[in-house]
Order: structure tokens, then C-alpha cells, then sequence
């Protein structure tokens, strides 16, 4: 049984390449995190097959942890009513105190339900399940998992059939759930997080994803050089990164629909093409984009010591950069305060 | 094909709770009345298809089991002692893991839907128990709600419906909503969706075409007020389709003919994949003319692909589709299979000559008799010996079973564990044919009744040496050739109708008839 976790770089065709797995024959199921990832996975199958085929599911983490793990084995002893997106209430309640995981109105903590499968003894019915089920399982954006859910992906993932995670460590920018310290400093550091599947008896795969079909060589130099973050190219197309250093240099492209602008956070007050740093995760269709950085980023990157900004500053700029197909152009903030509502 | 395995029922109808385990092919549901029969068909079509609607017309009332209600109300009257209403069918496993898993009243592991009707304690819990306590009589129907799952614990839904299935109900056949459903889903499983679109879409885009060009001179003078055609919900393909055999849509037939033919047309089997996975019958022998129903088991019986459930109360029917199929529902929520019975006494029941099998297996006191005379005349010696009570209200059913096929019905009989005396003639042999015959087919409540004189070999012989100043004087007038023995026993049946009308109080009979009547109620 393969069980496989590959660590793929922005724009290497992650979808792509779980895509070109899938086949008629085989029962496959395909787990990922956020919603749009969903409809998107959901499209290309649809794309590739000409409709949903009947061995091949495809679940949000949520459905899955919810939908295939819990309800099939205690809907009925917990009478529990769905999730609940919020976090518990600060009150101490034993581990296998059942109050611990669900609220007044029998929903269950989303950020704890996968400790209470664990704790209720579900793994291994849940693991029977898969095997009867499936004779892959894949799970998409695999470094979002974070807290109990990501000791349950471990745990499962000793089932006998073929696993395949795909993920890049360096977009992790959000996670599933969190609950106090469990597993609080698991992305902190590359080589422990990759320990962790090695010794789940994971194969880590750091080869067949390396290379970015989207970036050209200019822009994963510049991004291994500033952010630190190993990527590399296959088209090997040289572009341009340019520095936005006047203000009739900012209006400009304030006023180019052709370029996007990529904001740390509420880019729809600035009134112009643009989006988030973050969330423009997973798009694939700009060309030029401009990342527009914020005072202390900029001092960071102008003394060329951008990799020292925090994690999840540096992941964010690391999408930022690497939605470009063509050049980027990096801008501070205060050459847009103007626009700003 | 997804086949229904097991039907588990709690506080439905009458059943507080049941069990029924079915075969892949036929299954025949036999009972007395109001043994549940027809509930059980219900319950599988109300769960297959997860319509709250249909749940709702027919009413919560109504489908609650009275006795779970009534213990409710003699009990503590608080809020979690509301009884619950749970229907489970237990499906074959597939490959769906929607349906997988062990949210059921057995706990099992497996495929499944379920539909439950329960109270709304989270909603309003507070509201119920203001209610129980200002109303020491009411029940409150009114805060229940029915909710349709899956194993898996995921909602069932009526648009994915793992077994299309069919409920045809020959007492109900000619209400609009049973045509209209009949309708429905025949058209569904003829049709494959893609066609069935394209005609619902053509159908709608006719009715469009009707208005602007035949109406359109019409509502030319009339401005802003137009006439239109109604092209809702109400008033598509679906709901204006009719089945026609011959040009005549058979809503105009007869209730018995369209049973028929709304059965056959219903497993008539097609290339096209939306086939029917199950058919529900009940009491399809109504309205059906001996012909018509010889034909339509015949139909029943060469049926493959298709998993039929039928509620009957015709021995032809169930003797004939295999008694092995069989399910019987007694009046204690127990149901028996004769699943056990020997191929060879299957087969003798299917090949048989029309008999009384379901009258034998729905009875707990029989006595078997082996010709026309007996029959005849065990009524009266019965009452004759019981203080003059009759078998019925002894609840002691007489059948006459032609022959000796004693060790056909004693098989059924320690099946069901029938109480069965049999009365049979000793032939000449009593030791041969009475005693070394039945060695291997007695059991304890079931005991073979004859005369231990080999001489006398026949009911009649024995009757008349019994009988004989009764018998001389009702027949010797007129003998000339024959003996009055003798023109009995050329005229069993004729001699005991005589008997039973002119000497009735008179009469003797012998022994073992004695010792039969006074066992049978031991």
C-alpha cells in the first residue's frame, strides 16, 4: 500500500496531478478543506469525465470528519444536530467528559470533533469503513490541517489502502481548527512537520511537485532569494519584479484593470482590481500582479530580509508572489493610502 | 439489484415491535385479519419513499401504535417517555457509503434507510410537557415530526431512493392519488431521464405553442387581461399522462382489470436500466375472477429482477408462488417462515389440487378429516362432544384434505406447531398404515385418530356397526342388490349428508372420533 505525502510548490499542478490519478476503475475518495477547492476539484472531474462518476467521491474535511466518521457510528447515542463553527466556551471538562465536545444545543465543536472519534474509539471502525469503501484516498491542501485534525489524518492514514496527500507547506494559511495547544507549533518548522509523516510511515515526496508551471524563473528566484522558500520553474521564462517607487508609477496601476493588486488585508477598501494576499490562494488566471506590502514588510524587503517576517506573513506573501504567470510589481501601501476608504 | 433484506418496526401500527427478514425474490405475507399484513406494506413504502407529505396525509394519529400511546398515558406522562415511531428496511450492501453504517434499531453494520416519527423535544420541549401537564388526556400529535435517514446517519432523501419501488393496493386502486403515483413512477422507470425531460420539456413547450397561435386571435382584442395555459406543477406531463390499453385509459376499467393490468404492466421487463426493484401487492386476489388470478400468478411466479412483496389472503396465490416463501404473521406480533419446509411438500402444495393450506397454516387447532363424509359429519359429533359448542368457538378448524397427504400437512404443521388431530381410515392394516406410517412425521401436538380393529377398515364400516338400527332404517328400504354397508360405502358422501339431515341426534360415532374431539381440546 502506497501512502504517499507530496509537497508540491505553488503552481506545480497539484490539481492537475491528483486529477490524472483518478480512473473509472478505481474507488477513490478526495478530501479537502475550504469550499472553493471543493467546486473546484468537483469541476475539473467534471471536466475530465463528463459528469460525477459513481466511484469517485469528493468531501470537504468537514463532511468527511462529520458526514463519513462520526454520524455512521454515534448519530443516534449522541443525538447530536450538525457542527458548530465557534469555539467551545473556557470551561474544563475531562476528555472524555461528552459535554466537552458538544454545546447546549447538541452540536458538536468542529475544533474537537476529531478528538472525541478518538477518544469514543471510532478509529478503527472508521478505518474498516475506508477499506470497504475506497481503494484510494486523497487529501488536497493537506497542510491545512492543523490541531486534533490533523492527528486524525495520521491515525487514518494507517488504513490499508493507498493514501495520497498533497499539499505545500508554505501556503498553509489556514487551518482546519485549532483547540488550545494541540499541535499549536506543527507548521513552525519544516523538517519536524515532515518528521511527523515519516513516522506515520508516510513517504514524503519533495521531487515529483518541485517545479512551477505558472512562475517563471525570475519570479521563483526572486521568491527563493526573498522569502527563502525553495521553488523552481519548468518554463524557465525570464520576466520582470518591479520596484514601485513613485506615486505616478502607483496611480497607474491603481487604474490598470489588467493588473492585480494583492493587499495584506481589506483590499476592497482601496477601491480597484484586487484581492488579499491570502485569499487569492488557489486562483490561477493573473498575469502581472502587484503586491502592495505594508510599512514594515517593505522596510523588511528593501533591506532584503523579507524570510524574517512571521510564518504566516511570509506564507501569505509567498501566495502573493507566486500568482503571477508574467511579472510582479511590489508596491508599499502608502503609495495607495490616497484610495484607501 | 438492491434487495430489501429485513424490515425492523417499532410502535408502527399495530406492531410495538417486529421483525421480518425477506428472500431476494418472492415474498407472500399471509395472516389473518388485522394481523398486520397491510401495515407491513406500508411501512416499506412510506420509508422507500422518504415522502413527508405522504406521512403527513395519512397522519401521525393514525400510524402511532395506539398501544405504545395508551402506555404513555398510564405511565409518568414526562417527556422522554413519549413513545417513538421507527421504521427500518435493511438493504443489501452496496457501494454507497451514504447508506452504510450502524444508525439502526439493531445496531448492525450494514445498509439501510429509516424513517422516524418522534416527538420535537429540542423545538418544543417546553410547550409538550405545559401541554401534558394542563391536559391529562391529549396526546400531543401535533408537536411530532417525521424525519426520513439513512444508516449512515445522513438524511434520506426522495429524489435518491436507493430501491425504486411500487405499492400496488387493489382496495385502493382507483383513488387518484394511487393513479397518479402508479402513473408516476411507471413512466419514471420506462423513461430514462434524459427522455423523460425531453418530453416533460416538449409537453410544456406544446401548451406554449397552443396559446400563441390557437389563442392568440382571441386574445388579440382583449389587451392587458390575456388567456394562458397552465403550465405549473399541477399541470405537466407527469400529472396529465393516463395509461391506455387499447385507446381506453384503464382508470375506465374495471377495478379487477386494472389491477391486472397496472400488475403486469409493472413487470414487464425493459432494457431500458430504471427498472423496478421492488413491487408491493396487496391482496392483489381482489376484484380478480378465478381465471384472472390463475393468470396473474402465473405472472407473479416467472417474475425475476423484481423483489414482490404480497399481502394475500388466497391460498391459491400463496401455495402456488412456493408456501417456502411464505411469511406468516400471527395476532401475537409474531411472524414464522416456512422457509424450512422440505422441497418435495413445496412442491406438493404447488401442484396440488386447490386446497385449504392457508386456512390450515393460519389455524393453532385443527382436525384433519380424509373425505366428504367426515366432513360432513364432524360438525355435528363435534357438538355432540364438546357440550354443544361448535369447532369455531373452540376455535377447531375441520379440513377436509382428499387422499391421505396427512404427512404434507403434519410437515407444515410442527413448522407452526398446529395442534392437528387426523382422522384417517386404518385400511385393513391399523398397525401398517396408522402408527409405522407416521413414525417420522408426529411431533408433540399432533396425533394420528383411527380405528384399532383392522375389520373395520373404513369410516363407513364403522359407522354403521356403531349405528346400525339408524342406518337399516334410513337405507334398507329399497336395497336390492347391495347391503346397506355396502350401498354406504358406494355412496360415502350421499349416506352422510342423509344421516346428518334425518338421524343427527341419534347418531354414534366411534371411538377414535371420540378420543380425536375430546384431544384436540386437551
Amino acid at each position: 500500500m502506497d501512502k504517499r505525502v507530496i509537497f508540491a510548490v505553488a503552481g506545480s499542478g497539484k490539481t492537475t496531478h491528483l486529477i490524472s490519478k483518478l480512473s473509472l476503475e478505481k474507488r477513490a475518495l478526495i478530501i479537502t478543506y475550504t469550499e472553493n477547492n471543493y467546486s473546484h476539484l468537483r469541476n475539473s472531474i467534471i471536466k475530465k469525465f463528463g459528469t460525477l462518476p459513481s466511484n469517485i467521491t469528493v468531501m470537504t474535511y468537514f463532511a468527511f470528519l462529520h458526514g463519513f466518521c462520526f454520524r455512521p457510528f454515534m448519530q443516534n447515542e449522541m443525538n447530536t444536530r450538525g457542527l458548530n463553527f465557534r469555539r467551545p466556551p473556557q470551561r474544563n471538562y475531562a476528555l472524555n467528559d461528552r459535554e466537552r465536545y458538544r454545546d447546549r444545543g447538541g452540536r458538536l465543536y468542529h475544533n474537537r470533533l476529531a478528538k472525541l472519534i478518538e477518544v469514543e474509539g471510532l478509529l478503527p471502525g472508521i478505518k474498516a469503513r475506508i477499506e470497504r469503501f475506497y481503494d484510494t484516498v486523497y487529501v488536497d491542501e493537506v497542510q491545512d490541517f492543523a490541531g486534533h485534525d490533523f492527528n486524525l489524518l495520521l491515525q487514518i492514514s494507517a488504513a490499508n489502502t493507498e493514501m495520497l496527500f498533497v499539499g505545500d507547506f508554505y501556503q498553509h494559511t489556514f487551518d482546519t481548527s485549532r483547540d488550545g495547544s494541540v499541535n499549536s507549533t506543527l507548521h513552525d518548522d519544516i523538517t519536524k512537520y515532515e518528521k511527523r509523516f515519516a513516522k506515520a510511515k508516510i513517504k514524503v515526496d519533495k521531487e515529483t511537485l518541485s517545479k512551477s508551471w505558472r512562475c517563471g524563473t525570475t519570479v521563483c528566484d526572486f521568491i527563493s532569494t526573498h522569502l527563502q522558500i525553495k521553488i523552481d520553474s519548468h518554463k524557465g521564462r525570464v520576466s520582470q519584479i518591479i520596484k514601485v517607487d513613485s506615486q505616478e508609477f502607483a496611480d497607474r496601476l491603481h487604474a490598470d484593470h489588467g493588473i492585480v493588486k494583492l493587499f495584506q488585508e481589506q483590499h476592497y477598501k482601496y477601491g480597484c482590481y484586487s484581492q488579499n494576499w491570502g485569499a487569492s490562494k488557489g486562483q490561477d488566471h493573473y498575469e502581472d500582479v502587484c503586491v502592495v506590502m505594508g510599512s514594515k514588510a517593505w522596510k523588511q524587503y528593501l533591506e532584503g530580509k523579507l524570510h524574517e517576517s512571521v510564518a504566516q506573513t511570509r506564507n501569505k506573501l509567498y501566495v502573493a508572489f507566486s500568482r503571477a504567470r508574467g511579472g510582479v510589481y511590489i508596491a508599499p501601501d502608502k503609495l495607495f493610502k490616497a484610495y484607501k476608504t | 439489484m438492491p434487495a430489501i433484506k429485513k424490515v425492523m418496526l417499532q410502535n408502527f401500527k399495530k406492531f410495538e415491535s417486529l421483525t421480518l427478514e425477506f428472500d431476494a425474490g418472492v415474498n407472500v405475507l399471509i395472516g389473518d385479519n388485522e394481523t398486520g399484513k397491510s401495515s407491513v406494506l406500508l411501512g416499506l413504502d412510506l420509508a422507500l419513499s422518504a415522502s413527508r407529505s405522504h406521512v403527513e396525509t395519512i397522519g401521525y394519529e393514525s400510524l402511532l401504535a395506539q398501544s405504545a400511546v395508551k402506555a404513555f398515558q398510564h405511565g409518568p406522562r414526562t417527556l422522554d417517555q413519549l413513545p417513538e415511531l421507527v421504521v427500518e428496511v435493511f438493504l443489501e450492501e452496496g457501494d454507497d457509503q451514504g447508506y452504510y453504517g450502524t444508525q439502526n434499531l439493531a445496531g448492525a453494520m450494514t445498509d439501510g434507510i429509516g424513517m422516524k416519527i418522534a416527538p420535537l423535544i429540542e423545538e418544543f420541549g417546553a410547550t409538550i410537557h405545559q401541554l401534558l401537564q394542563d391536559d391529562p388526556e391529549g396526546f400531543p400529535y401535533e408537536y411530532y415530526g417525521v424525519k426520513f435517514y439513512t444508516f449512515s446517519g445522513g438524511p434520506h432523501v426522495s429524489y435518491r431512493r436507493p430501491v425504486k419501488h411500487l405499492l400496488l393496493d387493489s382496495s385502493r386502486i382507483d383513488s387518484e392519488y394511487a393513479a397518479r403515483e402508479y402513473t408516476r413512477t411507471v413512466f419514471s422507470f420506462n423513461a430514462e431521464p434524459p427522455e423523460r425531460y425531453s418530453l416533460e420539456n416538449r409537453y410544456r413547450r406544446g401548451k406554449e405553442a397552443f396559446r400563441d397561435k390557437e389563442l392568440a386571435a382571441l386574445n388579440a382584442d382583449l389587451g392587458a387581461y390575456q388567456f394562458g395555459v397552465r403550465t405549473s406543477i399541477r399541470a405537466n406531463l407527469e400529472t396529465d399522462l393516463v395509461i391506455t390499453k387499447d385507446g381506453i385509459p384503464i382508470e375506465n376499467r374495471g377495478k379487477g382489470e386494472q389491477c391486472f393490468i397496472k400488475t403486469e404492466f409493472a413487470l414487464r421487463r425493459h432494457e431500458a436500466k430504471g427498472e423496478l426493484h421492488a413491487l408491493l401487492l396487496e391482496e392483489p386476489e381482489n376484484h380478480l375472477s378465478h381465471t384472472r388470478m390463475k393468470l396473474l400468478v402465473e405472472q407473479l411466479a416467472a417474475t425475476a429482477g423484481t423483489q414482490l412483496f404480497i399481502a394475500t389472503h388466497s391460498s391459491h396465490i400463496c401455495s402456488r408462488l412456493d408456501l417456502r416463501h411464505a411469511l406468516l404473521l400471527g395476532s401475537d406480533q409474531q411472524a414464522g417462515r416456512l422457509k424450512a419446509l422440505t422441497e418435495p411438500t413445496a412442491s406438493f402444495f404447488m401442484k396440488a389440487p386447490d386446497n385449504n393450506v392457508l386456512e390450515f397454516a393460519l389455524s393453532k387447532k385443527v382436525i384433519l378429516v380424509e373425505g366428504d363424509a367426515e366432513f360432513i359429519l364432524i360438525e355435528e359429533l363435534y357438538k355432540k362432544h364438546s357440550n354443544g359448542r361448535t369447532p369455531q368457538a373452540d376455535q377447531v378448524h375441520i379440513i377436509s384434505i382428499g387422499g391421505t397427504s396427512f404427512k404434507r400437512y403434519l410437515e407444515l404443521g410442527m413448522l407452526l406447531g398446529i395442534r392437528v388431530a387426523a382422522i384417517r381410515d386404518n385400511d385393513g392394516d391399523y398397525q401398517q398404515h396408522c402408527v409405522e406410517n407416521y413414525k417420522e412425521s408426529l411431533y408433540k401436538g399432533a396425533q394420528i385418530f383411527a380405528d384399532k380393529d383392522d375389520a373395520r377398515s373404513t369410516f363407513e364400516i364403522g359407522l354403521y356397526q356403531d349405528n346400525k338400527a339408524a342406518c337399516d332404517e334410513l337405507f334398507a328400504a329399497g336395497r336390492k342388490k347391495l347391503t346397506v354397508q355396502e350401498y354406504m360405502l358406494k355412496n360415502k358422501a350421499d349416506a352422510a349428508f342423509e344421516l346428518l339431515r334425518k338421524k343427527s341426534a341419534a347418531l354414534v360415532p366411534p371411538q377414535y372420533i371420540k378420543d380425536a374431539i375430546a384431544w384436540i381440546n386437551e
